[in-house]
């Protein structure tokens, strides 16, 4: 059995009337690493929500259609059971400070103890995840004096030492300045690389490109394409439903009209496929 | 068991985030208001708002823990007067459940009860611990009228009478404006929808 | 208003390194002793023969003096000018003019009345001065106070100077879009709205992810809560609370048995 699976999925958020999810199929392996791309309002938060258990135990309004994750089935379970098994991470660094704290060590020790673990393993597994989330020195700041970069990498610390089987991340660079981004970018691999099961809504294409194992494209609560990222990606309808394709698609396609590309191979979605493609027609 | 059911009904997660926005806009608003030298307070406009749409016990712990909060940062003088934060949060809470805050005249019934309320349970604070003339304006009202002859009692009484109606009417009618101005799916998540909304 | 999170001065200190729950009780014991215990110096005495040694004990002397004048003189000025010439029972007249005369039971009512209040307001400034407030909090929910509480205090004293941040930015932005703040009263009204307005919706626009986040912390999980900071308490200390408790006690059950007879 898959680690996560939505069968005929619908959800209605409260008061409204018209679906933000419809008929949607997913199954994830573990550790698989998928990537949600959308437009704005295609249901890529919603997604997130319903994986991670908010929808429907916060955010109540109407789920049909079944769900299993990590065994869960939200019907019969509340979000105590989610939380201990899918860790969620999402776009305001800032709103993800738990605000009860007043330095990073103690923020990040939050969770730790709410789950009622020891203080001396509690210490242990905040070092380590401080040490792999490449924040020591900030480990004695206030998390409110720190950069946006800085607070997510907090934010995903201090989610990863609950040592969830699932990360679900909601475009947590959305927010976040070039350095920032790249810095947070760069835990996420280090996750990924580790094994870890991972769910991230981002828009950022030519990044998912290249790490992630599949793609799921979703317009206005529907799926639309779930593949390898090459085939979800190089698809030429995806612009139709507002989700930017790669820059290196980009340059292909218009080095192709103009005769610069090799006529039989697919469109490239990374850096490498691009490259490989003009070292062609060089040669 | 009803009392617990009853305190329990008005504290779920969005509350507990809610009390300390509520305590900020409180303590700022309370802050900009004496800066700008105008005739009332309006320290208890986030009380208000948490009692309207989480409940009466939600708001009376807001007002408590705005007090003393205030008095831990600003000026531990306002620590005795806690009793009168949270029973402005407490009967706007039950006004709210009545259906007193769903339209403004409403709103403005609510808040001659709240400072009924106030000017109630400030009264022996005032004569107790302060001998009624604490350092605010109004006092003056007060020692005229103890020369006019009213027992002391009587003469604090009066003047909060007179004092606080304004500013609670005033308190009460900016915490609609702002309730008016949130979105029903917002105001869904927090216990008591029901108190705005038909 | 200080822009710090509260009057907390870090000091290596046999005050600082009480337990907070000794702190409060002898602050809470200090207060009941002053209002409910005999004779008009009581108050007085407990300021200069407890409190004052022990914020020099604690190296913050200075700081628990100056900010005491500064939160309470305006009053006790007010006070004593206000009771002198008020106070409904009095009767002994010192001297008097036009149409006031100050009383010798307004001035000792004045005296009661502020020294209490020195006491009240300088035993919290002393546990104040003296305990982080994460510290106090951490302390309390490990003895049973619910940790939703704590998190709202302790999560109120953070939001507090950001939200103080904010208002002055907005502040800045709506004077340099020309809007008046000052002249009269009708034109002060007016300006309050464009400040409060921005300053309420942001912070409760946050409020729903801030729930969402402190949720996937397993904030709310029906668990026994653990806590990373150890807070040392002692035997001694324990005893002292009992001994301190039973004062209390016996201050107010002396002051029942006095109004009985």
């Amino acid at each position: 059995m898959a680690l996560i699976e939505l069968k005929n999925l619908t959800y209605h958020y409260p008061l409204t009337n018209s679906p933000a999810l419809q008929d949607l199929d997913l199954e994830v392996q573990e550790g698989e690493f998928l990537a949600i791309v959308g437009a704005n309002g295609a249901g890529k938060s919603t997604l997130c929500y319903t994986i991670s258990g908010f929808i429907p135990h916060f955010f109540k309004g109407e789920l049909a259609g079944s769900v299993s994750v990590a065994g869960i089935d939200p019907t019969k379970a509340g979000l105590g059971e989610f939380v201990q098994k899918v860790g969620l991470v999402f776009q305001n660094p800032f709103n993800q400070i738990s605000g009860s704290k007043f330095t990073v060590y103690e923020e990040i020790a939050f969770g730790l103890e709410n789950l009622g673990i020891d203080p001396a393993e509690m210490r242990e597994r905040v070092d380590e995840i401080i040490r792999l989330t490449r924040i020591e020195d900030l480990k004695d700041r206030s998390p409110y004096a720190l950069s946006g970069g800085q607070q997510q990498r907090v934010a995903l610390a201090s989610i990863l030492v609950m040592r969830p089987q699932i990360l679900v991340l909601d475009e947590p660079t959305s927010q976040l300045d070039p350095i920032g981004s790249q810095e947070v970018f760069q835990v996420i691999k280090d996750m990924a690389l580790q094994g870890m099961t991972i769910i991230m809504a981002e828009h950022k294409v030519e990044w998912v490109a290249e790490f992630a194992d599949r793609i799921l494209a979703l317009s206005a609560g529907q799926a639309i394409k779930l593949g390898t990222p090459r085939e979800v990606l190089g698809s030429p309808e995806l612009p139709e439903h507002g989700i930017g394709i790669s820059r290196y698609t980009q340059v292909a396609r218009k080095a192709l009209q103009a005769g610069l590309w090799p006529e039989k191979r697919s469109m490239p979605v990374t850096l490498d496929e691009c490259v490989q493609g003009f070292q062609e027609i060089i040669a | 068991m009803k009392l617990i059911n009853s305190i329990k009904r008005d504290f779920n997660t969005m509350t507990l985030v809610m009390i300390p926005v509520a305590i900020a806009i409180n303590v700022v608003i309370g802050q900009i208001v004496a800066l700008l030298k105008l005739p009332v307070y309006l320290d208890s406009i986030g009380t208000v708002l948490v009692a309207a749409i989480c409940g009466p016990w939600a708001g009376a712990l807001t007002g408590t823990l705005s007090n003393i909060i205030w008095g831990l940062l600003v000026d531990p003088n306002a620590l005795p007067w806690f009793p009168v934060a949270l029973f402005i949060g407490f009967v706007a809470g039950w006004c709210a459940v009545a259906g007193l805050f769903r339209t403004w005249w409403k709103v403005i019934i609510t808040g001659i009860l709240v400072a009924l309320a106030a000017a109630t349970v400030s009264t022996p604070i005032q004569v107790y611990l302060y001998g009624g003339i604490t350092a605010s304006g109004s006092s003056f009202i007060t020692a005229f009228l103890l020369q006019t002859g009213r027992d002391l009692i009587t003469a604090v009484l009066s003047t909060n009478f007179l004092v606080e109606p304004i500013d609670k009417i005033a308190t009460c009618l900016l915490a609609f404006a702002i309730i008016k101005g949130l979105s029903t799916r917002y105001l869904a998540r927090f216990p008591r929808p029901e108190n705005i909304t038909m | 208003m200080p822009d710090r999170l509260s009057f907390f001065i870090p000091r290596e200190s046999r005050v600082h390194s009480l337990n907070p729950l000794t702190k409060l009780a002898l602050a809470f014991s200090l207060i009941i002793l002053a209002f409910f215990g005999p004779g008009l110096f009581l108050p007085v005495a407990l300021y200069f023969f407890v409190l004052v040694p022990l914020s020099l004990l604690g190296k913050v002397g200075k700081e628990f003096l100056q900010t005491s004048f500064r939160l309470l003189l305006p009053l006790f000025a007010f006070l004593f000018v206000m009771q002198s010439l008020f106070y409904p029972g009095g009767e002994t007249v010192i001297f008097s003019f036009w149409i006031f005369s100050a009383t010798s039971e307004g001035v000792v009512f004045a005296f009661r009345t502020a020294t209490r209040i020195l006491v009240m307001v300088s035993s919290f400034l002393l546990l104040l001065l003296t305990t982080h407030p994460s510290t106090l909090m951490n302390d309390l929910s490990r003895r049973g106070v619910p940790a939703s509480l704590s998190y709202i205090i302790t999560s109120t004293l953070q939001i507090i100077p950001q939200m103080q941040a904010r208002a002055v930015t907005i502040q800045d932005a709506q004077r340099s879009r020309g809007l008046d703040t000052g002249g009269n009263l009708i034109n002060r009204i007016r300006s309050l709205l464009p400040l409060v307005g921005p300053l309420v919706f942001s912070s409760l626009v946050d409020v729903e992810e801030r729930a969402i986040a402190i949720e996937a912390r397993a904030f709310t999980l029906p668990v026994k809560k653990t806590s990373l900071i150890d807070i040392p308490d002692s035997r001694g200390e324990a005893v002292l609370r009992w001994v301190m408790a039973a004062l209390s006690l016996m201050t107010i059950g002396y002051r029942i048995w006095l109004s009985l007879n």
